[in-house]
C-alpha cells in the first residue's frame, strides 16, 4: 500500500476523502497491483486532488471530462485496469452526458465518485446531488431542484455494476472497489462522503443513522435494484452491490483489439486494401 | 483539351452519385478532374448541382464556364445558364421544359420521361440515362461505362447491374444515333495513367492511416463527417479504433486519453464542434499530450451555412484554447498536400508533444480531385514514423515527465513500464508532474513549452512555396490553404505573376517569410472570408501589411474570373 502513497494529502481534517484515499490504495495493494500496473484519471475538485497523493500512470485532466478520457485510455491499452476518481459535481453535473454514455457503452472502467453533495474546492456551492432546499453560497434561498439519482441513471442507462459505499466504512469501500475493478464492464462505486467544512447536513452522524447493508445476493435483478434505489428518496441509503450483470464490454466487441492492445498492434501497411475505394 | 460538365436536379434524386460516377470514369481513363457539389442543408427537396472540370492536363480548380449542362429540372437551366460557354451543349427533356436563350447553344432534347415509361424505370434512373448520354457526348467508349456500372453495383447483384446498364445504354445510344455532331471527344482516349480520385476528407483519412493514426473520434458535422465514415468503414482493415462519441468534448477527451496511453490519436469536426473542444486543446497544451485535430471550415457564425465553404476559422484555430501554449496549424492546398501534411501532423504532434490542427474547408473537403498512384506511393514510401522523444524504457534512475531540456521537449514515457509511474497534469506542474504554484517552477515550465516552438521553426517549419518567378513578377498573389488551385489557375492567365502559398500557417518564421514580402511588388491577398484573416496573421507575426485584397464570403469559392477582374 505504501507504494501507492504520493504526497501527504491536503484535505481538511475529518474529510471523507481521507477514508476513500486509503480504501483505494488498500484495494489496489490487496489485488497485488503496483502503481505501474494501474491507470487512474482524476477529475477536478477535492477528490481529483488525490492526483498528488496516489501513485499510478495517471491523468489529472479537466473538470467533467475524466470519464471520456478514461474511455480513450482503456481503448488504447485495454490490459490496464482504468479507474476514474472524481466528484459528484464533476461526473453528474459538468460531465453528466459522458456518464450516461459510458454506462450504455459498458466501457470497462471503474468510476469511483466522491458524493459529498456540495462543491468543496470552490468553497461551498450546491452539487447536483444536494437535497432540495439545500442552503449554500449559490443557493442562499434554498435549492429549487431535486437531487439527481445517479444509481437510477446508471441502472436505466445500462451500467453493468452499480454499487454504493460510505466513506466512514473503510472495509466496505475496499470490498466494493475490488469487486468493481474485477467486474468486466462499466462499474460505479458511489461513495457517500461527508464534507465536514461545507456540508453541515450530510455528515458522518447523518449517514451512520441512515445507511444499511444489502444482505441478499440477487444482484442480477433490475426490479430489486430499482426498489433499493427508491429507498434513497426516503433518506435510507443502501450500501453494497445494487446491481451486477455480466455482458461484453465495449472493447471486447472490437475485433481490432482481440489479439493485443491498440498500442501494440503492428502498423498498417497493406494500402491496396483501402486505395481500391478511390479507383 | 478541357471541358466542364454540370448536372443539376432536385435534391434526393441521385445527382451527386451520378456526378461522382462521371468523375470516376474520367479518373479511370487517366484524366485530371476537379469537381464541386452545391447542395442545401436538406436531405430532400431544394436544388442540387454537381460540376466537373476534366482535362488531359492537371486541373487545379473548377473552370467557371460550362461546356455541357445536363438539366434534370428547369431550375438547373435558370440557375446556371449564365455560365454557359458559347456553343455549349444543353441536355434537357422538352416534356419538362424548353430552354430559351439568345446565346449560341447546342440543344440536345432527350425524352427521359418517355424512356422511363418504356423501360418501366424509377425516377432516379433519369440520372443514369443522362450519364449515358453525357458519356457519349464526351466520346467515352460504352465498354468503360459498362465496366464502372458493373463494379459500382455488383454488390447489389447482377440484376441491379443490368437494370442500370439498360438506362445508361438508352441515353448513350440516343446521342450516338441522333446527335453525333455534338460529340466533344474530350475523354476519347485511355491515357493509361494509374491514378486515384478522392476528396479532401478522404485524403485526410488516407493521410491519417499513413501517419499510423490508431484512434480517431468524431461527432458528425458537415463538412468533416466523411472522415469519420471513411475511417469507420476501414477499421477492420486498418485496425484503427474509430468512435462516434456522444459529443465533441467526449471526442477530444477520449483522444487525449488514448494518446496519453501511447496511441496516435486524432479528432475531426467543423468550427462549431471544434469550438466545444478548445478547453481540451488547452489541456493538450499544458499536459503536453500529442493530438491531431482535423478542422474543416464552413461559413459561421454558429450554425451558419452548413453545406457551403469559407476560410473563416483561421484566427480562431490559431488562438483556440485559453492560456498560453504552443500549437501548430497546417492548411492543405489540395489533396496531395492533405495526404502529406496529415501524415506529417502525426509526427509533429509526437515530436513536439502538442496539438496540431490540420485545416480544410468544404471546398477542399468535399471536392474530388485526382492524384497519380506514383505521387501517392512517393508520399507513402518517404514517410517515416517519427515519435520524437517518446520512450518505452528508462535508462536509469528517476524519470521526470516534464524535465527541463534545451529544446523544450521532455522524454515522454508510454505508460506501463514496470517500476515507474507519472501523471500528466492539467494543473501547472513540477518537472515530475506534481501540481505546483511556485513562481520559479511556473516560469521554467512556461519557458520550456514556449521553446518548443523555436525548435519547430528551426527543424520542421516549411516556408511558403513560391510558384512562378518571384524576382521577375510584378503581381504576387498570396493565399493559404484550399485557395491554392485558384491562385495557380489565375497565375497562368496573368503575365508576370507569381503565387506565394502557405500551408504551414502558424507559427510563422519571421526571418524566412519576410524575405518574400520586402520587395517592390504588387502583393494581392486572396481569401475566402470577409476580414482577410491571413493578412492579419501576417501583420501580427511578420509585421507586413498587404493592402490589396480579394475576399469572398458568400459561401461560394472564389473564382479565377473574380481574381482577374480585381487584379486588372
Amino acid at each position: 500500500m505504501q507504494d501507492f502513497s504520493g504526497y501527504t494529502p491536503t484535505w481538511c481534517p475529518g474529510c471523507g476523502d481521507w477514508g476513500i484515499g486509503i480504501a483505494i490504495k488498500s484495494a489496489l495493494a490487496q489485488m497485488g497491483l503496483s502503481p505501474s500496473d494501474v491507470g487512474v484519471v482524476f477529475g477536478i475538485g477535492c477528490s481529483g486532488n488525490m492526483n498528488d497523493f496516489l501513485n499510478a500512470y495517471a491523468i489529472h485532466g479537466l473538470h467533467g471530462r475524466a470519464i471520456p478520457t478514461a474511455i480513450g485510455y482503456k481503448l488504447a491499452n485495454h490490459k490496464m485496469p482504468i479507474i476514474v476518481v472524481a466528484g459528484d459535481g464533476d461526473c453528474y453535473g459538468e460531465g453528466g452526458n459522458h456518464f450516461l454514455h459510458a454506462c450504455r457503452g459498458n466501457h470497462d472502467i471503474t468510476v469511483i465518485i466522491h458524493d459529498n453533495r456540495v462543491y468543496g474546492l470552490t468553497t461551498g456551492q450546491v452539487a447536483p446531488t444536494a437535497m432540495k432546499g439545500a442552503l449554500s453560497k449559490s443557493t442562499p434561498y434554498g435549492l429549487i431542484e431535486s437531487p439527481i439519482d445517479p444509481l437510477g441513471l446508471a441502472l436505466t442507462q445500462g451500467a453493468t455494476f452499480i454499487s454504493q459505499s460510505f466513506a466512514g466504512d473503510a472495509q466496505h469501500m475496499i470490498s466494493m472497489i475490488k469487486s468493481a475493478i474485477n467486474h468486466k464492464g462499466f462499474s460505479l462505486v458511489n461513495v457517500l462522503q461527508p464534507c465536514v467544512t461545507f456540508n453541515k447536513i450530510n455528515g458522518y452522524q447523518y449517514y451512520r443513522k441512515r445507511v444499511y447493508k444489502l444482505i441478499d445476493n440477487k444482484v442480477n435483478n433490475k426490479d430489486r435494484a430499482m426498489k433499493i434505489i427508491q429507498d434513497i428518496e426516503k433518506e435510507k441509503y443502501p450500501l453494497g452491490i445494487i446491481y451486477q450483470n455480466q455482458q461484453s464490454s465495449y472493447h471486447e466487441q472490437l475485433p481490432q483489439l482481440t489479439k493485443q492492445t491498440l498500442i501494440k498492434n503492428e502498423k498498417f501497411v497493406d494500402f491496396k486494401l483501402i486505395e481500391r475505394d478511390f479507383i | 483539351m478541357k471541358s466542364t460538365w454540370m448536372i443539376g436536379g432536385e435534391a434526393g434524386f441521385g445527382i451527386m452519385t451520378t456526378g461522382i460516377l462521371m468523375a470516376k470514369i474520367a479518373n479511370r481513363l487517366g484524366y485530371s478532374v476537379f469537381d464541386y457539389i452545391e447542395y442545401p442543408s436538406l436531405i430532400r427537396g431544394g436544388h442540387n448541382s454537381y460540376k466537373l472540370t476534366l482535362s488531359d492536363e492537371k486541373v487545379y480548380c473548377l473552370q467557371e464556364n460550362i461546356n455541357i449542362l445536363v438539366c434534370l429540372n428547369e431550375e438547373t437551366w435558370k440557375f446556371h445558364q449564365t455560365q454557359l460557354e458559347d456553343n455549349a451543349v444543353v441536355v434537357f427533356d422538352s416534356e419538362i421544359f424548353k430552354p430559351q436563350s439568345s446565346k449560341k447553344l447546342q440543344m440536345l432534347d432527350i425524352p427521359t420521361g418517355k424512356m422511363l415509361k418504356e423501360l418501366n424505370g424509377q425516377v432516379v434512373m433519369k440520372n443514369t440515362i443522362a450519364l449515358g448520354a453525357s458519356c457519349a457526348l464526351l466520346g467515352i467508349n460504352f465498354q468503360d461505362v459498362n465496366m464502372l456500372l458493373s463494379e459500382t453495383f455488383e454488390k447489389k447483384g447482377k440484376e441491379v447491374v443490368d437494370y442500370n446498364r439498360q438506362f445508361a445504354k438508352r441515353g448513350y445510344d440516343y446521342v450516338i444515333d441522333r446527335y453525333k455532331a455534338l460529340i466533344q471527344p474530350v475523354l476519347s482516349q485511355n491515357k493509361n495513367n494509374k491514378q486515384l480520385l478522392l476528396t479532401g476528407n478522404e485524403a485526410f483519412a488516407l493521410g491519417a492511416v499513413i501517419g499510423d493514426c490508431r484512434f480517431y473520434a468524431a461527432y458528425p458535422m458537415t463538412p468533416s463527417s466523411s472522415v469519420l465514415t471513411v475511417l469507420a468503414d476501414w477499421q477492420r482493415k486498418t485496425q484503427m479504433v474509430v468512435r462516434h462519441s456522444e459529443d465533441e468534448i467526449a471526442v477530444v477527451s477520449s483522444a487525449l486519453g488514448a494518446s496519453f496511453a501511447g496511441a496516435r490519436s486524432a479528432v475531426g469536426s467543423s468550427g462549431g464542434g471544434f469550438a466545444l473542444m478548445v478547453e481540451s486543446l488547452s489541456f493538450s497544451g499544458i499536459a503536453e499530450i500529442p493530438l491531431v485535430v482535423f478542422l474543416s471550415q464552413r461559413p459561421g457564425p454558429a450554425t451558419g451555412m452548413p453545406t457551403w465553404t469559407e476560410q473563416g476559422d483561421l484566427l480562431f484555430a490559431v488562438n483556440a484554447g485559453h492560456g498560453e501554449f504552443p500549437k501548430i496549424v497546417l492548411a492543405a492546398g489540395d489533396i496531395e498536400e492533405m495526404i502529406f501534411l496529415t501524415a506529417k501532423a502525426f509526427n509533429l504532434a509526437e515530436i513536439y508533444q502538442l496539438p496540431v490542427i490540420v485545416m480544410s474547408d468544404m471546398y477542399l473537403s468535399e471536392s474530388h480531385a485526382t492524384i497519380t498512384q506514383s505521387i501517392l506511393d512517393n508520399i507513402k514510401n518517404n514517410y517515416k514514423v517519427n515519435r520524437g522523444k517518446t520512450i518505452d524504457f528508462v535508462n536509469e534512475g528517476k524519470y521526470s515527465r516534464y524535465q527541463i531540456t534545451e529544446d523544450g521537449i521532455s522524454p515522454r514515457l508510454i505508460p506501463g513500464l514496470k517500476d515507474y509511474y507519472y501523471q500528466a497534469n492539467s494543473y501547472e506542474h513540477l518537472q515530475d508532474g506534481h501540481t505546483t504554484e511556485d513562481s520559479n517552477e511556473r516560469i521554467a515550465q512556461v519557458k520550456k513549452r514556449t521553446v518548443k516552438i523555436n525548435t519547430y521553426l528551426k527543424n520542421d517549419f516549411s516556408t511558403p512555396l513560391v510558384y512562378g518567378n518571384l524576382e521577375r513578377a510584378k503581381i504576387v498573389l498570396v493565399g493559404w490553404g484550399s485557395i491554392k488551385g485558384i491562385l495557380l489557375e489565375t497565375q497562368k492567365q496573368i503575365p508576370d505573376c507569381a503565387v506565394i502559398h502557405f500551408n504551414h500557417v502558424y507559427p510563422l518564421d519571421k526571418e524566412k517569410v519576410i524575405k518574400l514580402f520586402n520587395q517592390d511588388k504588387r502583393y494581392v491577398l486572396v481569401e475566402n472570408n470577409s476580414t482577410g484573416q491571413f493578412g492579419k496573421l501576417l501583420q501580427m507575426e511578420i509585421g507586413i501589411e498587404i493592402k490589396e485584397k480579394v475576399l469572398r464570403y458568400d459561401g461560394r469559392p472564389i473564382t479565377v474570373k473574380e481574381v482577374m477582374v480585381k487584379v486588372k
